[in-house]
């Protein structure tokens, strides 16, 4: 349970939080001696390679290895029937009503349902050898019909990618609030002209109709998932290297699914090369290298290569919304409604579900604004692509690209200023705690700031002036921005994952001091790039009064760490901080009253920021945390009567409600006349993250979600053609920004504590992919606003604005070309 | 085609040799048979730059070579560029400037901005940018690297 | 995504390559640069019986100035064109499209050649050789022939090499005086192959074009050269109306097809916007002279 709120501030003892310091995992990581887990080469290994599916949905009628074990170098050639007796399916479960529970087997047995799934292995002793074997294969398969359109996939008489339920759509979440009418007014988008004034309508409000399109994107972690498992006959024992972001979760899913006891499971996972949410989930590679470990009795490995990673690493952000905004004249948000469909592929990922993203979505619609009335329903659907999961901001980049995309078409409509509306509309400073439309409670939450602070950052009213006299020069400049809101150190209160049964609202940390007086504090939390070693290694040697190279911070070995699920959805800092904070507190306290007790005093003594040392109060002798550290093992008289000796404490965290951070982008783009091709000249955020461990972290995350924001707003784009083959099979295909393509990108922060988490810290690894999108959509339909055409669809790229311009032209110069076409 | 051929050359100074099939990729060879993990595989179809070291002298894509034409090359791999313990001024610039988040990128990005300097001693934002743009990054945004880069380009000119 | 085995062989003459090549037949494929052809093998959307290196032949790497020609040897690297003081001067076009070439690590090993032998429509050294009637020199069990390079290309990635045949030079001719070029090209992203690409060359006489050539790159099987556009500003003359028919002209003929990056129209639209600004630029350089 948690202490005091407040963090308590020793004046004297050194501020490490707050400080802008160089990483500690720096130096192992620039001299090329990282531990990511493809580096690890056990003795006897062998490689495996996996033969995938080629088709998006066919019964698989047989399968011919013999040719294939054949190979000088093969160990063995396996396939799913075979690997159906000793490893169960996958099953992501969840209490949501209505959920539609189906099965993912590890290798395919009776049919395919995306192409990219593993149908076979080939394990060998080098991978080369294993992918001239997997060519000899011989698959006979019968093609079904391909499960592609997500509206026609919705329909109750769509053909069905899992027949053990009776409906493509598995997952239904419907929220209401205010006394908004369930279900749209109308389906088609409505003719609209941007250019037609408020006054022109005699109503009262102003209803916008609209469809947002937002295609599907991956991850593209630079390193590619990679799994190494040897198996111990002599214990029964496991050992997995993974790339998994959640070493805990991956233990507990491997436990299960090869029937095997959990303590016996251990999984590593130390340096990860990115992992955005993809990483987050168990995937069938996963546990199929596990299994052919325990077979064989080898240690086995496979890494990914790119081809796999674009086929059958966790896709997202695949949907289809459908809105509503009613707006009064003055702007004043009455209700707003929607409909979001979410393309999720072939399976429901493992833990979190296929729900995860669209439940998000509705979730988060309303932003950070006042909604007397919101009605709102997601359907998870599955068709024969790549199943979906986590990509960083899940579904809060959709539903702020769809709300920051309303309001300023509202403004646009009603010609008032999208800073004013949105002045008008957000939750006040004074109303916290605040309960959304659906649920959440907003802890605290400076809106109305993070824009001004965008205003002037970006110092608008000059680029309102630049816009105006750039258009008397036919060029086309815009302004765009967004404000988000979202929810982050989730705890117990609230599921991480709709109905999903998994501890994810805690976190816990062990802090130890050795006999010598150094520390070390190991964490459930995994490190993918975010800096955790660093960060937290900050709140622990402040708490402790010891300088940061005192402090060794382990993670990532489910052996040595507490329970803890992992590092996703903007939790490490909130969760693990606060579990950080909570051990070395524990252990503190210990320390003053053992150097009481040598002192002889009669008060546990303060720490003090000298290095390794407990001053007295106000007197002499000192006394070093070594010698504490010493009296805490050696015990006798070295320690009061009745203390256990020892010096660790380990502690769990569950911040109950979790915290809100937010932000607000801006944006101002050029749009070359004549190619359109999209330039960003300008980008600023004002964050609030709570308060700051390390600064230049935190700029760190912000700058990189922004730009994984905005290549997947202008450049990325997973494409399948109607038969369900992958057409951007490469990286020359989906695109992935380069250095040439992000703009410099300002962040200015607010800084205020969060009232509600120990520490004061809020998530930010998130809030740069979910308000990018938003922000530069915006800034692009301004530019384009005197041309009379509107995007509601991502990625915005030079194409698509030329076909639009053609429909436009073509069709007269009124009717906005619709986006689902 | 298990025809395996000697090949011999100098990686880091240190001369080096192994045996290798025609058809190993110098990416895998560097990684597998030289023990440096610095050196990272993350497309292998030239594009991600993760594998970039330089071959006598100049940035080349590791995965797009193989193994047998690196026969008498000189090799610098990011293992490389430290000396006796004290970090490259391109290694201490990316650290003072958070130029790295998981790291994975990295080696590659420094061994690009090795061959930049070595061939722009003063490259502008737009110059660093476009050399840059051959190895991608997930996790910064770029922005630091840029200034890392800009930054080690001060150090390393030759003062006036 | 590891390649296929393959006999390899890294000869150090071009008659040692010549040989081998007579020896494989189809079977064997030439390795230049590698930039392109080792990422298909790792693909396995290529899967030669053997390789013949060519990176050690090094009779195949120079460039020589003779008569008013640059003459390259075809292994010669694309790093070394970027750097060469002889090529920025005196073949200024070739100068500027190599540095869109990718990026410079795919330079170090890239050739003129390997480019040139690889003819994807959408590269821009095909497209530069093309406007400026370069010369290839092919050399097989027959001897050398010179092959112009509206021959050579012959359709995507085909070209007029003989199973038996290396290319071994390519020529090209200085710019004259009085000469401007530019290379406009629009691409997703800097180093990333052209959507389209057009490549100019004018030569500017008082108030004539005495000398037009035009070539774009995305636009059809093969790089095209733009005749008709080239015929209206020999006729028309310096002027902003002649430039501006000389592209509408280019949209016209070119016969893009289209794909995941771009629709045919638009790249109809981008030629005749590239055709544009290549030739206002390259105009204004002619004049600057």
């Amino acid at each position: 349970m948690s202490e005091s709120k407040q963090p308590s501030r020793d004046s004297q003892r050194a501020k490490l939080v707050g400080a802008r310091l160089k990483r500690v995992e720096d130096r192992r990581l620039l001299t090329g001696r990282g531990s990511f887990t493809d580096d690890y080469r056990p003795p006897g290994l062998l490689h495996v390679a996996f033969l995938r599916a080629p088709y998006a949905h066919a019964r698989i009628v047989q399968i011919d290895t013999k040719q294939a074990r054949a190979v000088a170098g093969v160990v063995a050639v396996v396939t799913g029937d075979e690997l159906e007796r000793s490893v169960r399916p996958m099953r992501a479960v969840s209490t949501t009503p209505g959920y539609r529970v189906t099965d993912w087997p590890v290798l395919a047995v009776t049919k395919v349902r995306y192409v990219g799934e593993a149908v076979a292995a080939v394990v060998a002793q080098t991978r080369y050898v294993a992918e001239d074997a997997a060519e000899l294969i011989a698959i006979d398969y019968e093609p079904l019909g391909v499960v592609f359109d997500v509206e026609e996939a919705a329909a109750p008489e769509s053909p069905l990618v899992h027949e053990a339920v009776d409906s493509n759509v598995l997952l239904a979440r419907e929220f209401s609030h205010g006394s908004a009418i369930l279900g749209l007014s109308h389906k088609e988008a409505v003719d609209h002209n941007p250019s037609r004034s408020a006054g022109t309508d005699a109503t009262e409000t102003l209803t916008l109709r609209d469809r947002f399109r937002f295609r599907r994107h991956a991850a593209v972690c630079i390193e590619p998932r990679s799994y190494i498992a040897e198996f111990n006959p002599a214990e029964d024992s496991l050992t997995l290297h993974s790339t998994t972001q959640c070493p805990g979760v991956v233990r507990t899913a491997v436990a299960e699914l090869l029937g095997m006891a959990e303590h016996r499971v251990r999984v590593i996972s130390i340096d990860v090369g990115g992992g955005f949410g993809a990483k987050s989930s168990v995937y069938p590679e996963e546990v199929t290298v596990c299994a052919l470990a325990r077979m064989l009795g080898r240690p086995v490995k496979w890494t990914g290569d790119r081809r796999e990673d674009l086929m059958a690493t966790s896709q997202a952000w695949d949907e289809v919304i459908d809105a509503e905004l009613t707006v009064k004249r003055d702007g004043a948000i009455v209700e707003l409604k929607a409909e979001v469909l979410a393309d999720v592929g072939a399976y429901s990922v493992y833990p979190w579900t296929a729900g995860i993203e669209p439940v998000q979505t509705v979730s988060f619609l309303p932003g950070p604004y006042h909604m007397p009335n919101y009605w709102a329903r997601a359907r998870a659907v599955a068709t024969c692509k790549a199943p979906t999961g986590p990509y960083r901001g899940v579904g809060r980049p959709i539903s702020t690209f769809v709300m920051e995309g309303l309001i300023e078409r509202a403004a646009r409509r009603l010609v008032i200023d999208p800073i004013e509306i949105r002045l008008r509309n957000y939750i006040g400073i004074d109303e916290f705690p605040y309960k959304a439309p659906t649920g959440i409670v907003w802890d605290l939450a400076d809106f109305a700031g993070s824009l001004l602070k965008v205003r002037d950052l970006l110092d608008y009213a000059m680029w309102r002036e630049r816009q105006a006299q750039a258009r008397q020069q036919g060029r086309l400049i815009g302004i765009g921005f967004a404000s988000l809101v979202e929810l982050t150190g989730i705890g117990s209160a609230t599921s991480a994952a709709p109905g999903m049964p998994l501890p994810a609202g805690t976190e816990a940390a062990t802090v130890r001091v050795d006999p010598s007086g150094t520390v070390t504090a190991i964490f459930g939390v995994a490190a993918h790039g975010q800096g955790l070693e660093t960060t937290l290694g900050q709140i622990v040697a402040e708490e402790l009064g010891v300088p940061l190279e005192d402090v060794r911070v382990l993670w990532g070995d489910t052996d040595v760490a507490p329970y803890g699920t992992g590092s996703y959805a903007s939790r490490g800092a909130v969760m693990g901080g606060g579990a950080a904070i909570m051990a070395s507190r524990a252990v503190a306290e210990k320390v003053r009253r053992i150097a009481a007790h040598l002192l002889e005093t009669a008060s546990p003594t303060s720490i003090a920021t000298e290095p390794r040392t407990v001053i007295g109060d106000r007197t002499e002798p000192r006394v070093r945390l070594k010698e504490i550290a010493k009296a805490a093992y050696a015990g006798l008289k070295r320690l009061p009567k009745g203390m256990e000796p020892g010096l660790q404490a380990t502690c769990f965290y569950d911040p109950y409600y979790g915290t809100a951070s937010y932000a607000t982008h801006g944006t101002v783009v050029e749009i070359d006349p004549d190619t359109f091709r999209i330039t960003v000249l300008r980008y600023v955020v004002a964050d609030d993250c709570g308060r700051m461990i390390n600064p230049l972290i935190v700029d760190g995350q912000v700058c990189g979600g922004v730009a994984q924001g905005l290549g997947g707003a202008l450049l990325e784009e997973v494409v399948y053609d109607p038969s369900g083959q992958l057409i951007t099979g490469s990286l020359m295909d989906y695109l992935v920004a380069t250095a040439s393509d992000i703009p410099r990108i300002e962040v200015g922060h607010l800084d205020i504590p969060s009232p509600t988490s120990l520490g004061g810290f809020r998530g930010v690894g998130e809030s740069g992919t979910i308000g990018a999108p938003a922000a530069v959509a915006n800034a692009i339909n301004d530019a384009l606003s005197p041309l009379g055409i509107e995007l509601g669809e991502l990625p915005i790229t030079p194409l698509r604005i030329f076909e639009h311009l053609v429909a436009r032209n073509r069709d007269g110069g009124t009717q906005r070309k619709s986006s689902s076409g | 085609m298990a025809e395996h051929r000697k090949i011999q050359l100098k990686v880091n100074g240190e001369l080096r040799e192994g045996w290798t099939e025609p058809r190993r990729l110098l990416v895998d060879f560097i990684r597998d048979d030289l023990a440096l993990n610095g050196t990272h595989v993350g497309c292998e179809h030239g594009i991600c730059g993760a594998c970039t070291v330089l071959f006598n002298g100049e940035a080349v894509r590791s995965c797009l070579m193989l193994a047998v034409q690196a026969n008498g090359a000189e090799l610098l791999t990011v293992e490389g560029l430290a000396h006796e313990g004290k970090l490259h001024p391109l290694q201490q610039a990316f650290w003072e400037h958070h130029a790295l988040q998981c790291g994975f990128c990295t080696p590659g990005m420094l061994i690009v901005a090795l061959d930049l300097l070595r061939t722009t001693p003063s490259p502008n934002e737009e110059e660093i940018r476009h050399a840059l743009s051959a190895v991608l990054c997930r996790c910064t945004g770029y922005q630091s690297i840029v200034e890392a880069v800009d930054a080690a380009a001060s150090r390393l000119r030759p003062s006036r | 995504m590891k390649p296929s085995p393959f006999d390899y062989h890294d000869p150090t003459t071009i008659d040692e390559a010549l040989e081998l090549l007579r020896r494989y037949g189809p079977e064997a494929k030439i390795l230049a640069g590698g930039q392109s052809l080792i990422a298909l093998m790792n693909f396995r959307l290529s899967a030669p019986a053997a390789l013949i290196d060519l990176n050690r032949v090094a009779e195949l790497s120079y460039l020589r100035q003779e008569n008013g020609t640059l003459r390259f040897g075809s292994m010669l690297r694309q790093r070394t064109i970027e750097f060469s003081p002889v090529v920025l001067q005196r073949l200024p076009l070739l100068a500027e499209a190599t540095r869109l070439v990718g990026h410079l690590p795919t330079r170090t090993r890239g050739t003129i050649g390997g480019s040139l032998a690889h003819a994807d429509p959408a590269a821009e050294y095909p497209t530069v050789i093309t406007a400026l009637d370069g010369e290839l020199v092919l050399r097989g069990s027959l001897g050398d022939r010179v092959v112009g390079a509206h021959d050579f290309f012959q359709g995507v990635m085909s070209t007029a090499l003989g199973p038996d045949e290396i290319l071994v030079e390519v020529r090209l001719a200085e710019a004259p005086p009085n000469s401007g070029c530019a290379f406009e090209e629009f691409s997703r992203r800097h180093g990333d192959f052209a959507i389209v690409a057009v490549a100019a060359m004018v030569v500017v006489d008082g108030a004539r074009y005495r000398v037009a050539r035009l070539a774009a790159a995305g636009v059809g099987p093969t790089p095209m050269r733009l005749r008709a556009a080239e015929e209206i500003l020999e006729r028309e003359g310096l002027s902003e109306r002649a430039i501006n028919d000389a592209a509408t002209s280019a949209a016209e003929i070119v016969e893009p097809a289209g794909d995941l990056h771009a629709s045919a129209d638009f790249r109809r639209h981008l030629t005749r916007v590239l055709t544009r600004r290549a030739l206002a630029r390259a105009t204004d350089r002619a004049r600057g002279k």
